[in-house]
């Protein structure tokens, strides 16, 4: 009952916020009812039975019968590192929040539909229900865009609901044709997200139709993560994105794609052809290349830091296609649980990246580097948790960033030696954006066209330092959390032809 | 036999001719609304009551030109749901008419005229129904005499439609040359029994026919008079017209058309694909460069059109999918009519701000000045873009899933993709709604126009979340067509 009680918590705690007159109630309930969802949340991961898989927490419910839909949740592994962060995020968000003045009770409610919508994506294990979700998550984002949004909000919010929305009706189909071919195989018409998943290699489909649904879904969750060249839209709906709305794209949104990569294409990879596996990797490589690159040249922080979300973005393709390959089972597990990891660690990391865009932007007035300059002695509590989330996500070690991307890239070097060679060139470019970033905002003579800025408010300093102590946390014992992970890479490992794919 | 499955018709027919009646004497003219929105209520609470049936009413006095299954039944429901929605706004919209009696009493018999044409199993019977139909829609689209568009929209959807009932029944008077008889099932019996014979007239009778139908259903090539008769009419009759009138082409030509076409066995399908496709793309291309939100829903419904066409095309492609096709077009026909019918009544209430202008800059800012109106158009638009949680979604999620249980893989791809390109304009209506600038303070929103899209939100909604009850129905709905 844990899912089904976060999903009405937070539905229930949406529509209490909707409808309260004040700014100070609608607060309240966002913060008690994200909250809630935390705890909840936390028990369930206290409670969790590593081998158990998605018998966890499991509810099934008849829906739909007559086409084989289903109200049917349940975690393992996978989604519930994913469900902890959503509601950590989203818990956080609200209390960052805080202050929000501009249609506060709006703006409170669609902070939770997120959180609810977020959440049901992770814990659905039925495909139409899964779909309702996905496809809900564009709704809250869409009106935080544009209505708390920059001067291009119009745009940016359109580009973002469409172009995502195009990328979720082709994963449509795709989950269409593999309801179609499995009823008329087994008889048996079902959404069933489980029952589809565990008969797809055995259904005798033709090789245009293995392969069309594998791109189908995958194009819906590169367009997500998002993969260059599908990542147009992020810059965009970032730069226009308020601070909690950014936070919550790339947060947590993101990681829907990198959640589908395991959840549904790692089950379906095409037994035959290495054709995707190299695809997969590709579009990794080519995130985690261009991103720094691109990141370089911005001379808007947040916009920096979106470009910084897709190369960390990419490196999850890349451990989810070392997984696939042929290899060893050790390091592919390795880059597998890395690869969840990064999920988790990318999701607070850049919470806090954004968080301080965020800040920036409130307290100065400005995002442009260059305008910028000397914030340290102005704002001395800021600038140290900025600084510890600029070096977690520059993949310093000690941190959850270091963690996971060590972990993919040692996992990854034995089955795609030289795409691994290759991704280690971003290095430079990595620590060169970052360190550059921090040196011309923070460092350096005060500019004193700022004026007077104040350091940061109380709401502000508990969410960003609670951030902060989870990435030192997790970056220096990551053992809880990688454990589940790396049992679920090792269940996963047993779905793929023994010795994985051969390239 | 039970004459009590003829009571919603009967009672329609019987109180507008009440209404009629009641207007010569009655000051207070209102009141006619409220008996118009009793006997709508009645009746569907009737059509509700007796939901699966079937009733052919062999031998005296009908001998079986009618029948009443859970098909017609279906069809039914729609069209009172819209018949009731409009008439609630009506309360509003023409609550201080003079002349408000004729207007009900037109609309009661317009949709007497659309339950007939989905109980006939007579071309006769669906002809004069059909007919009962168009001739109170023609007068109700120019019912504001003072208004010059509504002239023009009146007129054209007049030529139009006299025009198309002229060839639908030359098309019905070659079917019944060929068969000797006007009963649909007959007909078709002796189709598939004579079908070389008789092929190429058939072909012709049937090709007359669907242009008839095609008229009523605004599909693409026979859509022109559409736009511009939504954009004349009084808001209240353009719901009438997209949400009831149309879905009365469409049973017609699922009536008439699919079995005609099972019965003849001509691989149409090709052809009804063109057709869907070309009418959806077409109504979403050209309702992205609309600046009016009535021409904006005008094309969106040819579209939407182009989408339950679908359904003809699974149906004539593969068989085993046409049972799902069919039940997902009828649906789909359902749940288009609730949110297109509400929609323009949104219309209405904006044009009660704005002078009866329908311009997209007049809804700059509704979040603020109407934030009941804009909230529920916001729940219209997204199901009419196939957004989840709501209805819409559903039933173009079970339409496109037919497709793919057909084998038409390209329609399907398509299909979604049209889907998706028609979220552009419905997305700029709520954009404009929630982050445009107001131009007036906020408003005291009429409570009849309210009280209507209210009724119609929670349709779709809680049909949204839990279509199962429905969806059985139109199950059994498309399971009776073939019987």
């Amino acid at each position: 009952m844990y899912i089904s009680l976060i999903l009405a918590i937070l539905l229930a705690g949406s529509t209490a916020a909707f409808l309260s007159r004040t700014r100070e109630q609608a607060r309240m309930v966002a913060v008690v009812s994200s909250w809630a969802a935390l705890l909840i949340s936390i028990l369930m991961f206290i409670n969790y039975e590593p081998a158990n898989g998605l018998n966890n927490f499991r509810e099934f419910y008849e829906w739909i019968p007559r086409i084989g839909i289903n109200y049917h949740v349940g975690v393992d592994g996978v989604s519930l590192p994913m469900v902890l962060l959503t509601a950590i995020v989203s818990a956080l968000c609200a209390v960052y929040a805080w202050g929000e003045k501009h249609r506060a009770n709006q703006f409170f409610a669609l902070l939770l539909l997120m959180d609810f919508s977020l959440i049901g994506v992770f814990v659905s294990l039925d495909f139409f229900l899964f779909y309702i979700f996905w496809e809900l998550v564009l709704i809250p984002m869409f009106f935080l865009i544009g209505i708390w949004g920059g001067p291009r909000k119009d745009y940016s919010a359109i580009k973002f609901l469409i172009y995502t929305h195009v990328a979720s009706v082709v994963m449509l189909l795709g989950i269409f044709a593999i309801y179609y071919f499995h009823g008329k195989t087994t008889g048996v018409y079902t959404f069933d997200i489980v029952m589809l998943l565990s008969a797809y290699q055995t259904l005798p489909l033709t090789s245009f139709w293995r392969e069309f649904i594998f791109a189908a879904l995958l194009f819906g969750f590169l367009v997500k993560m998002p993969a260059v060249p599908f990542h147009t839209w992020l810059p965009d709906a970032h730069v226009e994105a308020p601070t909690v709305g950014s936070i919550l794209l790339a947060g947590v949104l993101l990681k829907m794609g990198g959640y589908g990569l395991f959840r549904f294409l790692i089950p379906m990879i095409p037994n035959a052809s290495h054709l995707f596996i190299y695809a997969i990797a590709l579009f990794g490589l080519i995130s985690i290349l261009y991103a720094p690159i691109a990141a370089l040249a911005q001379p808007d922080i947040k916009k920096l830091i979106a470009f910084s979300s897709i190369g960390h973005m990419g490196f999850i393709s890349l451990g989810v296609a070392a997984f696939m390959a042929a290899g060893a089972e050790v390091p592919r597990i390795f880059a597998a649980s890395g690869a969840m990891f990064q999920l988790f660690a990318h999701g607070i990391i850049t919470s806090v990246l954004f968080g301080s865009a965020g800040i920036i932007e409130h307290h100065t007035g400005t995002r442009i580097i260059q305008d910028l300059g000397g914030l340290t002695k102005k704002m001395p509590k800021f600038a140290f948790l900025m600084i510890t989330g600029f070096f977690a996500s520059m993949g310093f070690p000690g941190m959850m960033g270091f963690v996971a991307e060590f972990s993919i890239l040692a996992g990854s070097y034995p089955q795609l030696p030289y795409i691994v060679i290759a991704a280690m060139l971003s290095i430079p470019f990595t620590a060169g954006y970052h360190l550059w970033a921090v040196q011309r905002a923070m460092f350096g003579p005060y500019n004193e066209r700022l004026g007077n800025v104040t350091d940061l408010t109380w709401y502000e300093f508990t969410a960003m330092a609670a951030w902060v102590l989870l990435i030192l946390a997790l970056g220096l014992y990551p053992m809880p959390l990688f454990e589940v992970m790396h049992s679920t890479a090792a269940q996963f490992i047993t779905i793929l032809p023994s010795g994985g794919i051969v390239p | 036999m039970s004459y009590l499955l003829l009571a919603p018709e009967l009672i329609l027919i019987a109180v507008s001719i009440l209404v009629l009646l009641l207007g010569l004497f009655i000051k207070e003219k209102k009141v006619l609304g409220y008996v118009s929105i009793a006997a709508l209520l009645v009746a569907l609470l009737l059509v509700l009551g007796s939901f699966n049936v079937k009733e052919s009413f062999i031998g005296y006095p009908f001998y079986s030109a009618i029948v009443v299954d859970s098909f017609a039944q279906f069809f039914n429901i729609i069209f009172l749901t819209v018949a009731l929605l409009v008439c609630i706004a009506s309360l509003e919209y023409y609550g201080k008419n003079p002349s408000q009696d004729e207007y009900y009493f037109l609309v009661l018999i317009a949709t007497a005229g659309m339950m007939f044409v989905a109980i006939a199993n007579d071309l006769i019977v669906l002809f004069i129904g059909f007919e009962l139909a168009s001739l109170s829609t023609y007068a109700l689209a120019g019912f504001d005499k003072h208004s010059r568009l509504g002239a023009e929209g009146a007129l054209k959807y007049f030529v139009f439609g006299g025009l198309s009932s002229a060839i639908l029944l030359f098309g019905i008077s070659l079917a019944y040359g060929i068969s000797g008889t006007v009963n649909i099932l007959e007909m078709k019996e002796f189709l598939a029994a004579h079908a070389v014979r008789f092929e190429s007239i058939a072909t012709l009778a049937m090709l007359l026919i669907l242009a008839g139908f095609g008229f009523k259903m605004a599909l693409v090539p026979f859509h022109m008079w559409a736009p511009d008769t939504y954009e004349g009419s009084p808001s209240v009759v353009s719901a009438l017209l997209a949400a009831g009138s149309k879905k009365m082409g469409f049973i017609a030509a699922f009536r008439v058309f699919l079995l005609a076409l099972i019965a003849i066995k001509l691989q149409w399908y090709l052809a009804f694909a063109i057709l869907a496709v070309i009418t959806m793309t077409l109504g979403n291309v050209v309702a992205i460069m609309q600046n009016s939100v009535k021409r904006m829903l005008a094309y969106s419904s040819i579209a939407h059109a182009g989408y339950i066409a679908i359904a003809f095309v699974v149906i004539a492609h593969s068989q085993n999918a046409a049972q799902i096709a069919l039940a997902g077009g009828i649906l789909h026909a359902l749940s288009h009519a609730l949110a297109t019918a509400s929609a323009f009544i949104v219309v209405a209430a904006v044009g009660l701000i704005y002078s009866k202008s329908d311009d997209m800059e007049n809804y700059d800012g509704l979040g603020k000045t109407a934030p009941t109106t804009a909230l529920l158009m916001t729940v219209m638009l997204l199901s009419l873009a196939g957004i989840p949680p709501t209805f819409g979604f559903y039933t173009k999620f079970v339409l496109f899933l037919s497709a793919i249980q057909g084998g038409l893989l390209w329609l399907a791809v398509i299909a979604v993709l049209n889907s998706a390109l028609s979220v552009y304009y419905y997305a700029r209506v709520i954009m404009r709604m929630y982050w445009g600038k107001p131009k007036i303070e906020k408003i005291k929103e009429p409570s009849a126009y309210v009280a209507a899209m209210i009724i119609a939100v929670i349709i779709i909604v809680i049909l949204g979340l839990y279509p199962n009850p429905i969806s059985e129905w139109a199950y059994s709905a498309a399971e009776a067509v073939w019987r």
